[in-house]
């Protein structure tokens, strides 16, 4: 059905059709009014030859009905019998009385005339009434009736006629139109053509060809310029992606050869700073345990410092170390259970801090996508980090829950320690940049890196809220993944 | 032989029984003399007089001698023929007759058949008669009877001489026309 809906219709027959139609119904209404006016003429033709012979049949026998001599009158009317539309003819005297009459083989007899029958084209008949006069006396009456056979096979002719040429004439125009609408519709087709090989080829040196000078050859040459123009644009873009693609490919060069030489330097920060580290470490204890005797309480302070410093930049180096691994380290994503990796962390933290009051909750069941190993590190920095701004606290209080969105997933870690100022956000996640002196909370500046590293690298969002003395909240956003 | 006598006779017997019935069909309605008197005002009505008459003259009409007709020939007074308005008059001689248009030559008048048709033809008159040869002696129009049936004769010569002319109609209804 919806194929036959004038959208659907080809150009050509979008151009044949009207034109085709409009000559139809033109040539439709000329036959049907040639026709009309034909039956019209060939109507009064009969009628005046009717009225023409009932005129001369009248003056013929005036004076045969004066004398009412019957024999005359039937010769002046048997005269008709040559002419075959004539069904009856009658001839009345003055007075009424059938004086002759003529009938055709399957009629019988007169009307009475003083029954006044209708005239002029009635049914299948025309009736003539012509009143026989002589100096202005009616002397009798001539009444005939035709039969319309011949008139009805002529307009039967005629429409035949008219339809015959009619379907010639149409035939004429079909194929005339047909050659005309080439003309127009195959500049169209061209272009549809051309536009369609460009489309499909992605070939901008295609031109559609242009025919004369009107809108069809205007659309023409514009298509071609627009052609142009893209073709222009296109070697353009080409040529800049060429460029940037060569931009990137240096660059990514000097990005991997940046990467190789910090991986040089993360492999020289954890061996070859460890060694002299653990030296410093190693030496201060011996120095410790064997000239404790030598020194008085100054050198020991100043040795116990030198021991944690050491300590210290040990857990910086381990802390960067991290850093770099979680930024390079390949991911191996898989579905697994936050909530029991947050239960094994926080038992841990359990073990090993100080007997302190502790609630932790931990949704169970929260399941997310990621590799397990950097998930690991980014959470327990997480806990850490409330289980330490925790510790001054009479009970720690640290609650995990997740809410499950379209795309993803938010965990929110929440401790009742001492928060921060929302002031230093920005510097919160920064590598080395502490919001608390490490006298009050021990610590390296680098967890948050990390977790934030590891978060991006899930592409995942992390953020935080605090008030100062009111704890805080992280809410970490993983995407659900597949 | 018997056989074609018994088919001329039943021949006869037919055209006999068709000239009764036709005859029977009118001489039941009319007269012989009615039947005439209604031909003669047909024929003013198919003669015309040369040269041409003035339309506002009457038409006389005269019966010379003894009128056959009787009354019969009364309803034609006052009506009109080719626009002349009709008149009767009934002259009992020829010098009587004059200014007469239509001459009726009643039986009585055989003897003087030829002073009469010759004064006709010097007034202009046309003749008629039930005289029997009345066109062969120089009449126009003479009554002749086939069987019961009226009929009429017409001699043109007459006419020409007489300065009438007859209507082709009115000669194709002659049963003869003397030419």
């Amino acid at each position: 059905m919806g194929r036959w809906r004038w959208r659907y219709w080809p150009l050509k027959a979008k151009l044949l059709f009207p034109t085709l139609f409009t000559s139809t119904l033109g040539i439709v209404l000329v036959c049907a009014s040639l026709i009309v006016v034909e039956n019209e003429n060939y109507r009064e033709q009969l009628e005046s030859e009717l009225q023409v012979i009932a005129g001369i049949l009248a003056e013929q026998s005036a004076a045969a009905l004066l004398f009412e001599d019957h024999e005359q009158l039937s010769n002046i009317i048997s005269s008709l019998r040559k002419i075959e539309t004539i069904k009856q003819a009658c001839v009345f005297n003055a007075s009424g009385v059938l004086m002759s009459a003529l009938y055709s083989s399957d009629d019988t007899s007169c009307t009475n005339m003083k029954a006044q029958p209708e005239l002029g084209f009635v049914g299948d008949y025309y009736r003539l009434s012509q009143p026989v006069t002589l100096y202005d006396d009616t002397v009798g009456l001539i009444y005939l009736i035709s039969h319309l056979e011949v008139l009805k096979a002529h307009i039967r002719t005629f429409i035949f006629l008219a339809l015959g040429i009619g379907v010639l004439i149409q035939l004429i125009l079909v194929f005339v139109a047909f050659k005309l609408q080439r003309v127009v519709s195959h500049p169209i087709l061209e272009l549809s053509g051309a536009a369609e090989r460009i489309s499909l080829a992605h070939d901008y040196t295609i031109r559609a060809p242009v025919y004369g000078n009107d809108e069809l050859g205007r659309l023409g040459t514009t298509f071609n310029d627009m052609i142009g123009t893209i073709e222009q644009q296109n070697r353009r873009i080409l040529e800049s992606r060429d460029g940037l693609e060569r931009i990137v490919e240096h660059r990514t060069s000097q990005l991997s050869l940046a990467n190789k030489e910090l991986e040089a330097f993360s492999y020289s920060v954890s061996h070859d700073l460890r060694q002299p580290l653990r030296a410093i470490e190693g030496f201060g204890r011996a120095l410790e345990e064997d000239c404790e005797r030598l020194l008085d309480e100054t050198g020991k302070d100043h040795l116990r410092r030198i021991r944690a410093a050491s300590v210290r930049m040990g857990g910086l180096i381990d802390g960067l170390l991290v850093l770099s691994r979680v930024s390079r380290q390949p991911m191996e994503s898989k579905r697994l259970n936050l909530s029991e990796m947050l239960q094994d962390i926080a038992e841990e933290l359990i073990d090993l801090s100080k007997p302190l009051p502790t609630e932790v909750h931990i949704q169970p069941d929260i399941w997310v996508v990621g590799d397990g190993r950097m998930l690991r590190i980014a959470f327990q920095n997480l806990l850490e980090n409330a289980w330490k701004y925790s510790a001054k606290e009479q009970v720690r209080l640290i609650e995990v829950s997740a809410t499950s969105g379209a795309d993803y997933i938010t965990i929110a870690i929440q401790d009742n320690g001492v928060g921060f100022d929302m002031r230093y956000i920005d510097k919160l996640f920064v590598a080395f940049n502490r919001l608390h002196t490490p006298s009050e909370f021990g610590g390296t500046g680098i967890g948050l890196a990390t977790v934030n590293r590891v978060i991006l690298r899930h592409h995942g969002k992390i953020s935080a809220s605090s008030e100062v003395g009111e704890g805080a909240r992280f809410c970490v956003s993983l995407p659900v993944g597949d | 032989m018997a056989g074609g006598y018994f088919l001329l006779f039943s021949k006869f017997l037919i055209a006999l029984a068709l000239c009764v019935s036709l005859s029977f069909a009118h001489a039941s309605v009319l007269s012989e003399y009615e039947v005439k008197a209604a031909f003669f005002y047909n024929f003013t009505q198919f003669v015309s007089w040369i040269p041409v008459p003035d339309k506002k003259l009457p038409l006389r009409i005269c019966v010379l001698g003894d009128n056959p007709f009787g009354d019969l020939l009364q309803p034609l007074v006052g009506r009109k023929s080719q626009g002349r308005t009709l008149e009767l008059a009934n002259p009992e001689d020829l010098t009587a007759a004059v200014g007469c248009n239509v001459l009726f030559v009643g039986s009585s008048n055989l003897r003087n058949l030829p002073a009469i048709i010759a004064t006709a033809q010097e007034g202009n008159m046309l003749t008629i008669s039930e005289l029997p040869g009345f066109i062969g002696r120089g009449g126009i129009i003479g009554y002749v009877k086939q069987g019961n049936i009226i009929r009429f004769e017409i001699n043109l010569q007459a006419a020409d001489a007489a300065g009438v002319s007859i209507n082709s109609r009115l000669l194709e209804l002659a049963s003869r026309v003397i030419q």
